[in-house]
């Protein structure tokens, strides 16, 4: 009796799908292929394989299934082991999935030396190396989980984001998501709105309600494209002020030179160092005297000074 | 901080030096074969930067012991030499470069002093103006409870006249200093820094005002002093605080027994940032605004350092107007708005210094070149 199964308890639980939509046309059609694994729990059952498909039944309006029944006293290993192989022999899991298969494991008193061979004996080959980091995944914050099930955050940035604190890893995983952003842009606000957090003792979920910040986040007007430069010059010059500052000043500088689109003024990176680069594009002789008629100009020109004595 | 356990390398268990040690300290010893068996004792530990100041390991330098300083590449470099008598410390100061250093970084003394001493005959024998410093790799005063390098040293450089030694320290562990025959060509030295620095970045150091009162005690003693200021650090309220500690400087020590002060603002390699927001995460001096220079290493952004530096030289100024003030590890340009001359017209920066030594420690002049 379809009853008598306790689907809350979800200990051999590896799926992250819930809904068992795609699965009730088929079972409709031709029945349950696959019997699922339950564990005598008197009076009842829990499921040990086959959540969604018994979800699926349900749906299906069903009473009575047919189950492979495992005694009360099955060993829990073997259980485990179970519904691993039963996952992971049909479908490559995702991280979450993975993380609790790991977890499932673990809990059937594998070695963690051997986690990832033992894996891999029931058709999840994982290096070694990523063990460690993918067993700590079913236990992030479910919005992290969900980050990673969306691919919005990667492994890395998920056990980073969970080093912070709550509020601050959701605020920032928010960030992310709402401004679509790939790793590396995520990594580069991270760093700023971390070390802005760090050095003035405020928290990250504070520093993302500030005006000018909460002013793009929320303006529906502008592009995603815009927003991000405009988050990014944003924390930048909040990070960096004097940099930024000599930055501006320096663009401000070159352009009262007027230098064209065939001349490059470069400063030494960071204004660190005294060396400038100048290159002139020219196609021919009366472009490149051109420029030269220009380079005249810019010697004598007081911006240039300017930007020469920093 | 406290020595819990030495480690002495078979080689050197019978060297005078190290039954000195042993019977001074009187810790727990364990004989090791060499280095890397200590190495591997400190990596086990959870924070082996923290372990590898909590044991001693005695052993030969079986290197050179005088080294040019390494300096960096694009910045002016002073010329110094750097007498190799151990490496690492038991303070903790956050910014060290030494927690990057060696792999990983253990408290390590030399005792092969005859070794020492022949090789600083030879160098001292060529007579040339030299500026020689134990302060580099380690601190020079921390060994002083339980070793007799520096009055073995001072003594050496007292019996020649064309070389200078400087003890560079945060300690003030002064008193085996008192009763030597130094001839002047001792420099007791001090890095400096607010006191506000001093509490929160540099663990078990001597406060500023007892590091001032060890220099008065030494001046005192006949010895000529220098003071750094390195590194220099930018927080709010840092140029008042600067201003205090140099007034507080010249109201303790002479400014005409100076031979030296040198400014340097912080700067590090990349490696050291995470191994400071590992083991300090309180600490808030890598998140100012650094910039990676030519040489790899992080400093501040160039008008920050000119600014802080010509405030402080401004305060120097006004107590020591003729005081020897130099920059380390800057460039011409750094030099010039900071200081108003590029050390070329002065005919370089080890000139500069030598001059200084040559002046304050009575040293043959005309052998200087």
């Amino acid at each position: 009796m379809l009853a008598d199964v306790d689907s809350d308890d979800t200990t051999f639980c590896i799926t992250t799908r819930t809904e068992p939509d795609d699965l009730v046309p088929s079972i409709r059609k031709l029945g349950l292929m696959h019997a699922p694994v339950l564990k005598q729990n008197p009076p009842g059952y829990i499921i040990v394989c086959g959540f969604r498909r018994i979800a699926a039944c349900r749906m299906l309006g069903w009473t009575q299934i047919y189950a492979r029944v495992l005694q009360r006293n099955f060993d829990f290993s073997e259980m485990a082991r179970l519904a691993v192989a039963d996952n992971a022999m049909q479908r490559p899991l995702n991280l979450v999935e993975t993380s609790r298969a790991l977890k499932l494991l673990m809990a059937a008193d594998t070695e963690k030396e051997v986690l990832a061979a033992a894996a891999a004996e029931l058709g999840l080959p994982l290096s070694p190396a990523i063990v460690p980091k993918l067993e700590k995944i079913c236990d992030l914050p479910q919005p992290i989980q969900k980050g990673i099930l969306a691919n919005a955050i990667d492994l890395s940035m998920a056990l980073k984001l969970d080093r912070f604190e709550p509020g601050d890893g959701q605020a920032l995983l928010g960030l992310f998501n709402h401004l679509k952003l790939g790793l590396n842009r995520q990594r580069e606000l991270l760093l700023l709105l971390e070390e802005i957090s760090l050095r003035e003792g405020i928290p990250i979920q504070q520093l993302m309600t500030e005006k000018p910040l909460k002013d793009v986040l929320e303006n529906t007007e502008i592009d995603r494209s815009v927003k991000r430069q405009k988050v990014r010059t944003y924390l930048r010059r909040r990070r960096f002020p004097m940099i930024s500052k000599a930055e501006m000043q320096y663009k401000a500088f070159v352009k009262q030179l007027k230098l064209g689109s065939n001349i490059n003024l470069m400063p030494p990176k960071d204004f660190e160092g005294m060396t400038y680069t100048m290159t002139i594009r020219f196609d021919n002789q009366k472009e490149l005297k051109n420029s030269k008629e220009k380079l005249e100009k810019i010697i004598h020109h007081p911006d240039l000074g300017k930007i020469l004595d920093g | 901080m406290r020595i819990s356990k030495l480690f002495i390398n078979k080689q050197v268990a019978d060297y005078p030096s190290t039954r000195s040690i042993q019977s001074r300290l009187n810790v727990p010893s364990e004989s090791v074969q060499n280095a890397r068996q200590v190495y591997a004792a400190i990596s086990r530990a959870a924070d082996p930067v923290q372990k590898g100041k909590e044991v001693l390991y005695l052993t030969r330098n079986r290197g050179a012991f005088l080294k040019k300083c390494p300096g960096t590449s694009h910045y002016t470099c002073c010329d110094y030499q750097i007498l190799h008598i151990g490496t690492f410390c038991y303070m903790d100061c956050t910014y060290c470069v030494l927690q990057t250093y060696f792999h990983p970084p253990i408290l390590q003394y030399f005792v092969n002093h005859d070794d020492l001493m022949a090789e600083l005959d030879s160098v001292l024998s060529q007579k040339k103006v030299l500026r020689i410093g134990t302060g580099e790799f380690t601190d020079s005063l921390i060994w002083e409870p339980w070793t007799d390098v520096s009055s073995l040293l001072v003594q050496r450089f007292a019996k020649q006249n064309h070389a200078v030694l400087e003890l560079k320290t945060k300690t003030t562990a002064v008193g085996q200093l008192k009763n030597l025959a130094h001839n002047r060509k001792t420099i007791a030295a001090w890095s400096l820094n607010t006191k506000h620095i001093i509490s929160t970045e540099e663990r078990a150091t001597a406060s500023l005002s007892a590091r001032l009162k060890a220099a008065a005690r030494c001046e005192s003693w006949g010895y000529p002093l220098a003071f750094h200021f390195d590194p220099l650090i930018i927080y709010d309220g840092c140029e008042a605080d600067y201003a205090g500690v140099i007034e507080d400087l010249f109201a303790h020590v002479a400014a005409d027994n100076i031979v030296w002060i040198s400014l340097g603002t912080l700067r590090f390699p990349s490696s050291l940032k995470p191994i400071i927001q590992n083991r300090f995460p309180d600490s808030k001096i890598v998140y100012e605004e650094f910039i990676t220079g030519p040489d790899g290493k992080m400093r501040y952004f160039k008008p920050l350092r000119i600014n802080i530096y010509r405030k402080i030289i401004a305060c120097i100024r006004q107590h020591a107007p003729d005081a020897t003030i130099y920059l380390c590890m800057e460039n011409d340009e750094i030099w010039r708005k900071s200081l108003g001359f590029i050390p070329d017209t002065v005919g370089g920066l080890p000139q500069m210094l030598d001059q200084s030594a040559v002046r304050h420690c009575q040293l043959d002049q005309d052998v200087s070149c």
